[in-house]
């Protein structure tokens, strides 16, 4: 299949369930909310390592957040309820009550709660206070600017997470000026984030390796370097340069749709600005439940 | 859904006391069945029959209600352990109403006696007119006043509103009496209008909002200067919501800061008054 030039391999990615929660995260204005969020948020591309997976799914106005500040919205994903609460509790600990003016509350509606500020009230060595608004119950933390008030319990809901593209390119320009522009047209949508550095990975991974201690090693077949190296390339000489969106999502839908738009994306750019094929990963169908075939997705634009 | 009316005839010469009147039991009934069912009136038992012209009818919304018309202000206990369904009476009504409820909505177009929603547990109980004492407050020899749910007053309160209260929502749009939120435990009382001597008198936990009143408290509270405009903002907004059916006092404070004290610091010292400068 062929649009705009643009090769869509007769593929899928192949995507996982995984645990998942939307906070919100408000401060005095959008600086310190992007701090706080931004150290959130940090080191946590892969569940590989980093015990989630999170990201900024939007910036929101004073109109959108609980208390009218302006704040952030973030995704979080692990992949157990029980480590998503362990990685929740940690980063909002260290990265939010740490900085100044910010407030954090969940940001779904439904879904098995785990602790938010449930823990970290505790800070306060019983100065702390409680208060329920509506059924929610808030705590106030004394710090030194003020107080800290944050949600007790998020909801988690399951997600998706693993849904990914792979852009070959004839070199590294064209690649990442490709992956640049379908990470925006990605991120314009809701309910996804892309955890990795600027949305795009290059050290793409397979299941297994030869060591033993490693659970994953990279894509050997989507490696330039191993063209003619490797027992199975899924490359041709003309690639040069292969990048991959990971993207995760609180509904398969909303993977889709990311996915949807990443390629409407680069096939609108056409095969002359670099990227002439897009690839999917996947562990030939029997790993993960949700499968994204490309070409139906290219098929529906 | 259904509804069921009943018309006063007369007003009785004793109290009557009301619980097991429920919308939802009386719904499952037929007119005769619910004409049989009796009350005390004193010391002596009366069918509803004898009471009251009962209708029943279908109703535009979802709602299985129980109506009352006249002045009820002998009816003790309307509401009492609520679990569902909706209530109105247009008119007065007695003591206890609304006591001890845990889902479900009251109305009352009238005035109501003292212990309203004392012990309420959940739903939303809403008056239009004055209430009495003790509003929800705890019941007789109980150590635990309101713990959930909304108390929605359009008139004044009386003296110990909130006595003991523990969690819940309760907005007047009047004055109250003296001792508003005495030995409060926790939970949230808004106040639009004036307030009487002794304001959180032994509140330990909670929060007191006054929208005009200026209180004088006890030397046991203190003022905190900390920026609050975080649970204000979440407070105010709801509490806006809330009482917009009596008004846009709790609105037009949603971008003003409050002035806050804290205490009562004699025990536990951990509930606080806010009010504006």
């Amino acid at each position: 299949m062929i649009v705009n030039g643009v090769a869509i391999d007769d593929t899928f990615a192949e995507a996982f369930s995984m645990k998942a929660t939307r906070l919100v995260i408000t401060a005095h204005n959008a600086t310190w909310a992007r701090h706080a969020v931004l150290a959130l948020t940090g080191f946590a591309t892969s569940v590989i390592a980093c015990g989630c997976e999170a990201g900024i799914e939007r910036e929101l106005s004073a109109q959108e957040t609980p208390d009218g500040r302006c704040g952030v919205a973030v995704l979080v994903f692990a992949v157990s309820g029980k480590e998503l609460a362990k990685q929740i509790e940690r980063r909002v600990g260290q990265c939010v009550l740490t900085c100044p003016t910010t407030a954090v509350f969940a940001g779904l509606i439904e879904g098995e709660p785990i602790a938010l500020g449930k823990n970290l009230r505790f800070f306060g060595d019983g100065w702390q206070i409680s208060k329920m608004i509506e059924g929610r119950r808030y705590w106030r933390v004394p710090v030194l600017d003020g107080e800290f008030v944050c949600e007790e319990t998020t909801p988690v809901i399951k997600g998706v997470g693993g849904g990914n593209l792979l852009l070959l390119a004839r070199d590294t320009d064209a690649a990442l000026a490709g992956a640049e522009e379908a990470v925006a047209a990605m991120r314009r949508l809701p309910g996804v984030i892309l955890p990795f550095p600027g949305g795009v990975v290059r050290s793409g991974s397979k299941v297994g390796s030869k060591y033993t201690s490693s659970p994953a090693s990279t894509n050997d077949a989507f490696c330039p370097s191993l063209i003619g190296l490797a027992a199975r390339t899924e490359l041709t000489p003309d690639v040069r340069c292969v990048l991959e969106i990971v993207i995760d999502g609180l509904t398969d839908n909303a993977v889709a749709a990311a996915m949807r738009a990443g390629i409407a994306a680069i096939t609108g750019r056409g095969a002359a600005a670099g990227v002439t094929r897009i690839s999917a990963g996947n562990y030939g169908g029997k790993l993960g439940p949700f499968h994204f075939h490309l070409r139906e997705m290219a098929a529906s634009l | 859904m259904s509804e069921v009316r009943l018309r006063l005839r007369n007003a009785p010469t004793l109290r009557v006391d009301l619980r097991g009147v429920t919308p939802l039991a009386l719904a499952k009934l037929p007119e005769d069945e619910i004409a049989r069912t009796t009350v005390w009136h004193g010391n002596e038992v009366l069918a509803l029959g004898e009471l009251f012209v009962i209708e029943q009818r279908l109703r535009d919304d979802d709602k299985t209600a129980l109506a009352l018309e006249g002045d009820l202000a002998r009816f003790d206990r309307l509401g009492w352990q609520l679990d569902g369904g909706h209530v109105e009476v247009d008119g007065n009504i007695g003591h206890y109403v609304g006591a001890e409820m845990r889902a479900g909505s009251v109305r009352i177009r009238g005035r109501a006696g003292a212990f309203a929603a004392c012990e309420m547990h959940g739903g939303e109980l809403r008056i239009d007119g004055d209430v009495g004492d003790f509003a929800a407050a705890s019941l007789p020899g109980s150590m635990d006043g309101m713990r959930g749910g909304t108390l929605l007053v359009g008139g004044n309160a009386g003296e110990r509103c909130g006595d003991r209260m523990r969690r819940g929502t309760v907005l007047i749009a009047g004055r109250v009496g003296d001792f508003v939120a005495s030995r409060m435990v926790a939970g949230t009382i808004a106040v639009a209008g004036a307030i009487s001597a002794h304001p959180a008198f032994g509140m330990r936990r909670g929060t007191l909002v006054l929208a005009s009143a200026r209180p004088v408290l006890l030397p046991t509270f203190v003022s905190t200067q900390h920026d609050l405009s975080v649970i204000w903002r979440l407070l105010a907004a709801s509490l806006a919501r809330i009482f917009a059916p009596y008004g846009t006092q709790f609105a037009l404070l949603e971008q003003r800061l409050p002035l806050r004290c804290a205490g009562d610091l004699a025990v536990e010292g951990k509930g606080e008054v806010l009010f504006f400068d």
